[in-house]
């Protein structure tokens, strides 16, 4: 027995032991043996990545076993998807928690971006791995939405008709610009994610094989260069103030494992008791003459329908690019490194989102208001130009008045961390507001109900 | 010449040439293709449409309207993301996004960029009506029947 060994019970033995738990497994040695302390603070990190990693291999576990039931066909999917949740013995837990699980992960890698932004993560050469985190950010968005067309029933069908119109979006420029028949750049990409005009088998196959090889292999790819770039960049990020000396680090073994162990346990438990009470939805079967009313896209893209409502190119072309252009470009922009590690950047910072957050409700409300009570243009103006239809409504309003807004607080502060900070709030609370308003806010045929 | 300068350049040529295949292969996916949408289709005769009503074609996407004096059709294709368009008692709807259109197809209300499409319609000798989807006309324009 080790323990009852003197030679191994010396301080030196135990430590080379327990680093070799680390670094000789396959598995664990994705971890640094030895940590810093203040990666372990739950206030900074509050566990948002490895419950991704978590959630990423739960999805993979209750995916597979889904797919030994599924057929991706028209005429088969939605019958093999009712076997799944009549038929086969736990097949409804099974999916109700790859179900649960899929929105669990969008919503916290949102948060992950929120608190990775907000303790000025990016910073301190960190950019690359910011601009990975976007990137996969992007792809589990996608890997949810892939999975939503599977069932293939009327939830399903028009949900994801409205997405891929949405990838249509550009044919509203280049119609007003007359140049659809040479250079159709939205039946492009429409074509490219369903294959045709409208749903059908092929984007039935497409949204398949997306959802089951590429999305997560991707996904899996830039998980593992994410992980290695923490490693190569000295671990998670930390106050300039904090000292980095090798001899205050904490042995991961096994205070980070029994950390991590019951983060996975309390996710698993978390994931299983809900999917007793919240079930996936499972509609008739797609009727693809007779749209849901209304006929909504799911909820993580209801705020870039809310917009598309206003302008298709606008809304669903014009401000996602900007979004990403932002949230790309920010560790080029902003790279005053004291503020790496301190929430929202200190009191300053504090300061700063609570006037963006002010500033974001008033805008989008306002504009909402106006929207709901009167209309807007073509109401007034029924013979207006597209043009003016395509580039002035509330989408493109609040955009610009951000993008002012934080140039203001640029000039003001002469922080690019304050301006940073500004736009990417109001941004991401407009989001938020967009995204509740299609929720729960549009009722049949996109009316706003207010009950 | 040395042979791995001759190698070289012989790499980068069919290298430029697979390049150019595969570039212009991409660039075609851009262009409309206009044969796919525009075709006649036949929808029915006479007995199959009710006067006064707005009869929707499933297959094709399209309303066909009958009335007393004639027949004409008209898209079900919201112009603004695709859905499909549903009748009111003031023109069409769209669930999606809310697009009004009024009974000649004109943007009354919503995102919709453009009018409804009107198709022309004719009349085969064994008494089937013809949608022309490659032919549009007016919202005024219809197939009398005498």
């Amino acid at each position: 027995m080790p323990g009852t060994d003197n030679i191994s019970n010396s301080p030196e033995k135990i430590y080379r032991k327990r680093v070799r738990k680390i670094t000789r497994n396959f598995f664990l040695h994705i971890h640094s043996p030895r940590i810093y302390p203040f990666s372990m603070k739950p206030g900074y990190t509050f566990g948002l990545g490895i419950v991704l990693g978590f959630l990423f291999l739960i999805m993979i576990f209750t995916g597979v076993l889904l797919m030994l039931h599924y057929t991706p066909s028209v005429e088969s999917a939605y019958n093999s998807v009712k076997d799944i949740v009549h038929v086969v013995p736990g097949g409804r837990i099974i999916r109700n928690i790859h179900r649960l699980a899929s929105h669990a992960m969008v919503i916290t890698v949102f948060l992950h971006l929120l608190r990775v932004f907000y303790t000025g993560s990016y910073l301190g050469g960190r950019y690359v791995n910011w601009i990975i985190g976007v990137a996969m950010f992007v792809v589990v968005l996608f890997m949810s939405f892939s999975g939503y067309l599977l069932p293939w029933d009327q939830l399903s069908y028009w949900a994801v008709t409205i997405g891929s119109n949405i990838a249509a979006s550009a044919r509203e420029l280049t119609d007003l610009l007359g140049i659809t028949g040479i250079l159709d750049i939205g039946g492009f990409f429409q074509r490219l994610l369903i294959g045709s005009e409208t749903v059908g088998q092929t984007a039935l196959t497409r949204f398949f094989m997306l959802h089951v090889i590429f999305l997560p292999l991707t996904l899996l790819v830039l998980t593992a260069v994410h992980l290695w770039r923490i490693r190569k960049e000295g671990g998670l990020s930390r106050p300039v103030a904090i000292s980095s000396r090798e001899t205050d680090k904490l042995l991961a073994w096994p205070m980070l494992m029994w950390v991590e162990l019951s983060i996975f346990l309390s996710v698993i438990a978390l994931l299983v008791l809900f999917s007793f009470f919240i079930e996936a939805p499972l509609l008739e079967p797609a009727n693809p003459s007779h749209p849901e009313n209304p006929a909504k896209s799911p909820w993580y893209f209801l705020g870039i329908q809310e917009l598309v409502s206003y302008s298709a190119f606008a809304g669903g072309l014009l401000v996602p690019v900007l979004f990403l252009y932002f949230l790309v470009s920010i560790p080029y922009k902003d790279k005053e490194e004291q503020y790496i590690g301190v929430w929202f950047s200190g009191r300053r910072g504090i300061k700063v989102l609570l006037y963006a957050i002010l500033l974001s409700v008033f805008t989008v409300c306002v504009q909402v208001f106006v929207m709901v009570r009167w209309g807007w243009l073509r109401n007034w103006f029924p013979d207006i130009s597209q043009w003016f239809v395509m580039l002035v409504n509330p989408a493109t309003i609040t955009v610009m008045i951000f993008a002012a807004y934080s140039v203001y607080i640029r000039r003001k502060s002469g922080s690019s961390r304050m301006a940073a900070i500004s736009l990417f709030t109001s941004s991401m609370v407009a989001l938020i507001i967009f995204t509740a308003i299609g929720i729960w806010f549009r009722g049949a045929n996109w009316e706003f109900v207010f009950r | 010449m040395e042979r791995r300068s001759f190698i070289r350049r012989i790499s980068i040529a069919l290298a430029s040439i697979a390049g150019i295949f595969l570039g212009a292969s991409f660039l075609k996916q851009f262009a409309h293709r206009h044969g796919e949408q525009g075709k006649r289709i036949r929808v029915g005769r006479l007995s199959d449409f009710p006067v006064d009503t707005y009869t929707y074609i499933n297959d094709h996407k399209i309303f066909v309207y009958r009335d007393h004096e004639g027949i004409r059709s008209v898209s079900a294709v919201c112009t603004h993301l695709g859905c499909i368009i549903q009748r009111t008692d003031e023109g069409f709807e769209c669930p999606c996004h809310g697009s009004c259109y009024s009974e000649e197809g004109k943007v009354v209300s919503g995102p919709a960029p453009t009018a409804l499409a009107w198709y022309k319609m004719e009349r085969t000798p064994d008494g089937k009506f013809i949608v022309d989807l490659d032919k549009k006309t007016g919202a005024d324009e219809k197939l009398y029947f005498a």
